[in-house]
């Protein structure tokens, strides 16, 4: 009366159900996780009604024997993988949530790849048409999902060895790697008579090595400047008393999107501060900015020092009855280098007692007005 | 001809004659096809032959396809002789259509490029766009008689003649500036500053909508600009340096006042607004509003409407004056403000009353918890006639 599939299916309805009950009974706030296993309950119900409707795919199955010609059905290594992702999940749950998570695809991935196998190793008595129906099935998912984890492999653990080397080191391997890569290329396009064994075995012993490299160098850890930037937030630290950092990414300033979008430059020229604004073609001494937006500037040094600006930006309370002063500045800009800031002022300027002004520590009389109206 | 047929060629007919007259709208004033301004006549110029030229190949189109449908339906003929391509057909049927795009790609590239032309620029104004209204602040520029910033809202006021360069950007959400008879529209994009030429050729009142899906009432996030002559100009820039004056003490007004001081100063800025113990008063929108920011009312009454330019603050005969308005007269007629006889009284009062209920916004008290407690335009106060009455009397005198 019941195929093997539907079988399958009820009992993961009984069975969810049954946990469903449970989690209810010991968890408080359970409506999430409730809703969650009853969706499994019903979909896992329906699923079998389909499975009962059409036997499993109109397949004899059940109470007819095989015919004794049959061929043995192949071993399958899903249930012992399925076994690995059940106990990652439950390990998971008390260490790691990674492990969780890794558990879960393996679960899922044996779950789906055990259940198609079987479906399609009863779907005749061909072994070649069953494997061509499985392969129909499941080709469409392996190769895709296969050629993105390979790749994604590869990628990450090269990039664990970039990291790990000096830049000049990282410098002469991408060099070697790329033109090995291409040498490579070329010699499988010159000769294609070569053995498929021998192209798959080089293939293969490169990725396991890269894949080697990079779980050695990300054991070893960042090269040392690398984790000195990380502790000193290299993408946005601005300091605007003693400088301290010795990093900054210089090139994240220079993209388009921030270099496209400032509403002024600031240039120090021979000791003197100027503004342009964007769209005017003049220098001023006062720039104009809406209230309550982020508004970002470039500053260019063209001084024949270091210099750094620095933006008042009004008071705020600290306290009951204790104020400081709001600042944000670049870094030391070095000559001919230029740093974008960006701020917000959310008080227009007659809220605040002293004008809001950017200015270059060291040099006195010059500064650029920020008139909020 | 038979009668099915007929109905088709009146229904088609119906269809055409309807669309074309609709078309001809009289009251019109987003119509894209009357420029008004030196960058809206740069984009009419390119706009005008490349419809002439992809209606001519629209309309040939449409007639082979309808030739073909009718001279090859099935009637049970024999099949045709096969035939695999034609070369020359094919290849002049790529070559034609890519010569008309790549002309037509010409004069489209330099349209943009003349219409980010900034070198010229005689004046700017920041625009930012925020849910779902549009602040104007003008930088200090002392060659136009503008000594200090100004900041207003709804509508913006230039000069004629001149070239002004908008630099837009938004608080909030993606919105989109466009004034179709000065200029084609710009998005105002949050973090960005975009810019956007516009000048005007006559003293008028040119309308606008905001082009970006923006959210609830993004319907009713409209904009006008008002280009004045340079005397009528400089008129109004004198009235917006000037702090609002406080009313006369014993008047309804000035119970007004100290309404505003206790409901609306939360987030409205007046100029000149002292408090009791004479410190001025600061608005903080930053605090209550989530974008940071609320119309400031200063000069309201030097606007001919308020909530987004949504609704009037002229009643329906004063702003038909206005609008109605001669390019000679209509600068006199807008610096006269809005009047006490001219109020709008039914939709201010309305609005005061209960402004959600007027224009859909995420102001409901109740559920603020997405933005930190932060209202998304102007929630209902719960004020009382009586207070509605005073705030629309202080209102008033903000002229």
């Amino acid at each position: 009366m019941f195929t093997p599939g539907s079988k399958f299916f009820l009992g993961l309805t009984g069975f969810s159900l049954a946990v469903c009950v449970l989690y209810i009974a010991l968890v408080d706030n359970a409506t999430g996780g409730a809703v969650a296993l009853l969706s499994i309950a019903t979909a896992s119900g329906v699923v079998a009604g389909l499975s009962l409707f059409n036997r499993d795919g109109e397949v004899a199955v059940g109470d007819t024997a095989a015919p004794a010609s049959a061929e043995q059905l192949t071993a399958s290594m899903w249930p012992l993988i399925a076994t690995v992702g059940f106990v990652g999940v439950v390990a998971g749950l008390i260490t790691h949530p990674i492990v969780f998570f890794l558990g879960l695809i393996a679960l899922l991935a044996a779950g789906t790849e055990w259940l198609v196998q079987s479906w399609s190793e009863g779907a005749s008595s061909d072994k070649v048409y069953n494997a061509s129906l499985r392969g129909r099935m499941l080709h469409p998912l392996e190769f895709p999902i296969l050629a993105t984890v390979g790749l994604g492999v590869i990628i990450i653990s090269f990039s664990r060895v970039m990291l790990a080397v000096s830049k000049d080191a990282g410098a002469i391997i991408f060099i070697v790697v790329g033109s090995a890569v291409l040498f490579a290329g070329a010699i499988f396009a010159l000769k294609p008579s070569l053995k498929k064994t021998l192209v798959v075995g080089i293939c293969v012993a490169s990725a396991v090595g890269v894949a080697a490299s990079g779980i050695a160098a990300a054991s070893n850890g960042l090269r040392d400047d690398l984790v000195k930037a990380k502790k000193e937030h290299h993408f946005s630290h601005k300091e605007c008393g003693e400088e301290e950092s010795e990093h900054f990414d210089h090139l994240a300033e220079g993209t388009i999107s921030m270099r496209s979008n400032p509403i002024a430059t600031i240039e120090l020229r021979d000791g003197k501060l100027t503004a342009r604004e964007l769209g005017v073609d003049k220098v001023t001494q006062t720039i104009t900015f809406p209230r309550s937006n982020d508004a970002t500037i470039i500053f260019r040094n063209k001084d024949e020092r270091e210099a750094r600006l620095t933006a008042y930006l009004g008071t705020k309370a600290v306290q009951d009855g204790v104020v400081e002063e709001v600042l944000n500045c670049t870094q030391m800009i070095g000559i001919d280098h230029e740093q974008a800031l960006t701020f917000k002022i959310a008080k227009p300027s007659m809220a605040s007692e002293k004008p809001y002004t950017l200015t270059v520590p060291g040099l006195e009389g010059q500064s650029i007005e920020i008139m909020v109206p | 001809m038979s009668t099915t047929t007929r109905r088709i060629v009146a229904g088609v007919s119906g269809l055409a004659a309807t669309s074309f007259l609709a078309s001809c709208a009289k009251d019109a004033p987003q119509d894209t096809w009357q420029p008004k301004g030196s960058n809206a006549k740069i984009i009419d110029d390119l706009q005008q032959p490349v419809f002439a030229i992809a209606g001519v190949v629209g309309v040939i189109v449409f007639c082979v396809v309808v030739y073909c449908i009718i001279k090859f339906r099935d009637r049970g003929q024999a099949m045709p002789e096969q035939t695999h391509g034609k070369p020359a057909l094919e290849i002049g049927m790529t070559i034609l259509p890519a010569l008309i795009l790549a002309g037509v790609g010409v004069f489209t590239f330099r349209t943009v490029f003349d219409l980010s032309k900034t070198s010229d620029t005689q004046m700017v104004v920041n625009v930012t766009g925020q849910q779902w209204w549009w602040e104007y602040d003008y930088p200090a520029q002392p060659e136009l008689g503008i000594t200090a910033p100004i900041i207003t809202s709804g509508q913006m006021v230039i000069p004629v003649g001149t070239k002004v360069l908008l630099r837009e950007t938004s608080r909030d959400v993606i919105h989109s500036y466009w004034i179709p008879a000065l200029n084609g529209k710009r998005d105002a994009v949050p973090g960005r500053v975009h810019t956007l030429r516009l000048d005007a050729d006559k003293p008028g009142i040119y309308a606008g909508q905001c082009t970006e899906f923006c959210g609830l009432s993004h319907a009713n996030m409209r904009m006008e600009t008002v280009a004045l002559s340079k005397e009528d100009f400089a008129a109004w820039v004198a009235n917006q340096l000037a702090d609002a004056k406080s009313p006369a003490e014993n008047t309804l007004a000035k119970e007004g006042e100290a309404v505003f001081l206790n409901q609306c100063v939360r987030c409205h800025q007046v100029n000149g607004l002292k408090k009791a113990d004479g410190s001025p008063a600061i608005a903080a929108p930053d605090e209550n509003v989530w974008s940071g920011a609320a119309p400031n009312l200063t000069h309201l009454m030097s606007r001919n409407t308020f909530a987004g330019a949504s609704w009037d603050l002229l009643n329906k005969k004063c702003r038909a004056n206005v609008w109605g308005a001669s390019s000679e007269t209509v600068g006199k007629k807008y610096l006269a403000g809005v009047s006490e006889e001219c109020l709008n009284q039914t939709d201010l009062r309305r609005w005061l009353r209960n402004a959600p209920a007027m224009k859909p916004m995420y102001a409901d008290p109740t559920q603020l918890s997405s933005t930190n407690g932060k209202y998304r335009g102007m929630p209902n106060l719960g004020l009382s006639e009586d207070d509605i009455d005073k705030l629309v009397a202080y209102l008033s005198t903000l002229k």
